[in-house]
């Protein structure tokens, strides 16, 4: 019996496994894709759709094809619930969504630490209490840097006054401590905003003090303007120069100008002292007259 | 060109006092024609409002000189009035001083008035003020400042300086290529 003829016909009904590319197409099989760099036949894509549509799908169904193949060569693990081919990591590679994280700028200290290579101590939470015989955290609630927590007895050093008070002293030193610390912090926070522009810290500080400056200045009610100039005030950058229009009306101008003009002779006449012989003079003649 | 802003037209009114007093009104408001003040690269021009209108159409860097130059805004911010201001100062001056004949050439080089050379002189000049000179023909020479008050002017020996010399007539041959 031959069977040739009913084998041709089941074939012929299936597409071929085998695809055919002169660039063979790269595979990421984490990804499940697959890119063909082959030129695409122009003449097909340009003709009517039919034609078109037609090439698309098979150049699509190769490639798919092609994917599968290579999906079928993965080892394959057996289950219960089927077969599994387990991909490899995927080597393509995706920008980032979001920018690379800055890194976090050093502290005063960790330049130093760096320079002296002091490595940070990992120190436990909890630290034995001598005193108590107990353990009990560093610091936060019941912690043995806590003022709840002071000794019921102060021996006074030798050579501080006996009756000041050495619970206050102690209180003083934390306090102080902890401002001291939060002056740094304060510093380093400055410091690195100064960097991150490029700037030294000095002239940082300087120009946020001149702009500081500049509002201070504007907040009188006429926008300083009459404001008295400070010694060695800096010139503002940045502020546009606005001026009186070139052609104006010239009653404007005019009354602008016998403004300043009033202004000015009221200064002159009021520093100007009196002139004891023109006076004299102003009343001897008045003087003769009334004769 | 354009027009000063207030801190530039109080220093120019600060300095034409001293010469003019009050008698800057007659600058401002006149009765002929309406008048003003431009500032072109500097130097202030006081100009009829005619003239500065016909002057907008030229560009300002082509622009070199309109009206008349009363004196020019140094660098830190003072001003400086120049000889050919001197038709207005004289016109309107408070206080003069006339130089006999023999003083005229003196001054004219650009020397301080001695006190050999006055001839007359304003009353009640007080010290450092603003005074016009003249030659005994009433014809402006240049401006100065008063080196002493009126009174004082007269305590002082011949040769002493009466006037410092700030402007004269010269200039204009002196100075011919800087002043306008």
């Amino acid at each position: 019996m031959d069977v040739t003829g009913i084998l041709d016909e089941h074939k012929s009904r299936f597409k071929s496994v085998q695809v055919d590319r002169l660039i063979p197409p790269e595979i990421d099989l984490g990804m499940l894709a697959s890119f063909d760099i082959n030129m695409i036949n122009d003449a097909k894509l340009k003709a009517n759709q039919n034609t078109r549509d037609t090439y698309l799908k098979e150049l699509s169904r190769e490639g798919a094809q092609l994917l599968i193949n290579e999906i079928f060569s993965l080892p394959t693990t057996v289950d219960d619930d089927g077969i599994y081919a387990s991909l490899p990591k995927a080597t393509t590679v995706l920008p980032r969504e979001k920018p690379v994280p800055k890194e976090k700028l050093l502290t005063r200290w960790e330049k130093f630490a760096k320079i002296k290579n002091i490595q940070k101590r990992k120190k436990s939470r909890m630290a034995f209490d001598e005193e108590q015989g107990e353990w009990r955290p560093r610091y936060g609630f019941k912690g043995i840097n806590n003022d709840d927590q002071k000794p019921w007895l102060i021996e006074v050093p030798g050579n501080a006054d006996p009756y000041a008070d050495q619970y206050q002293a102690r209180r003083q030193e934390k306090k102080e401590r902890v401002e001291k610390n939060k002056r740094r912090q304060q510093r380093n926070a400055e410091e690195g905003v100064a960097t991150e522009k490029g700037l030294k810290p000095q002239e940082m500080r300087k120009r946020e003090l001149q702009k500081a400056l500049v509002m201070s200045k504007g907040s009188t009610a006429s926008l300083g303007k009459f404001d008295e100039k400070l010694k060695g005030e800096p010139k503002i950058k940045g502020l546009k120069r606005k001026f009186d229009p070139l052609v104006s009306t010239v009653d404007k101008e005019k009354s602008k100008n016998m403004d300043i003009l009033n202004r000015v002779a009221k200064k002159e006449s009021s520093a100007t002292v009196l002139n004891v012989r023109k006076a004299q003079r102003a009343i001897n003649n008045s003087k003769r007259k009334q004769k | 060109m354009r027009p000063l802003t207030d801190d530039e037209t109080k220093v120019l009114f600060e300095k034409l006092t001293k010469y003019i007093g009050r008698n800057i009104v007659h600058l401002i408001d006149r009765p002929d024609e309406p008048y003003c003040f431009r500032l072109q690269k500097d130097r202030v021009y006081y100009v009829s409002e005619d003239i500065m209108r016909k002057a907008t159409a030229i560009k300002r860097q082509n622009l070199i000189s309109l009206g008349v130059c009363f004196g020019k805004f140094t660098k830190t911010g003072k001003f400086r009035l120049h000889i050919t201001a001197l038709p207005y100062l004289a016109q309107y001056a408070k206080f003069k001083v006339w130089v006999k004949p023999n003083g005229e050439m003196p001054f004219l080089y650009g020397n301080h008035v001695v006190k050999a050379h006055i001839g007359r002189v304003t009353e009640d000049i007080p010290e450092h003020q603003g005074v016009v000179i003249y030659n005994m023909a009433d014809v402006p020479l240049g401006f100065g400042v008063s080196a002493r008050s009126t009174v004082d002017m007269r305590k002082i020996d011949p040769t002493g300086i009466a006037v410092f010399h700030q402007a004269d007539n010269g200039e204009y041959l002196r100075e011919e290529d800087t002043l306008f």
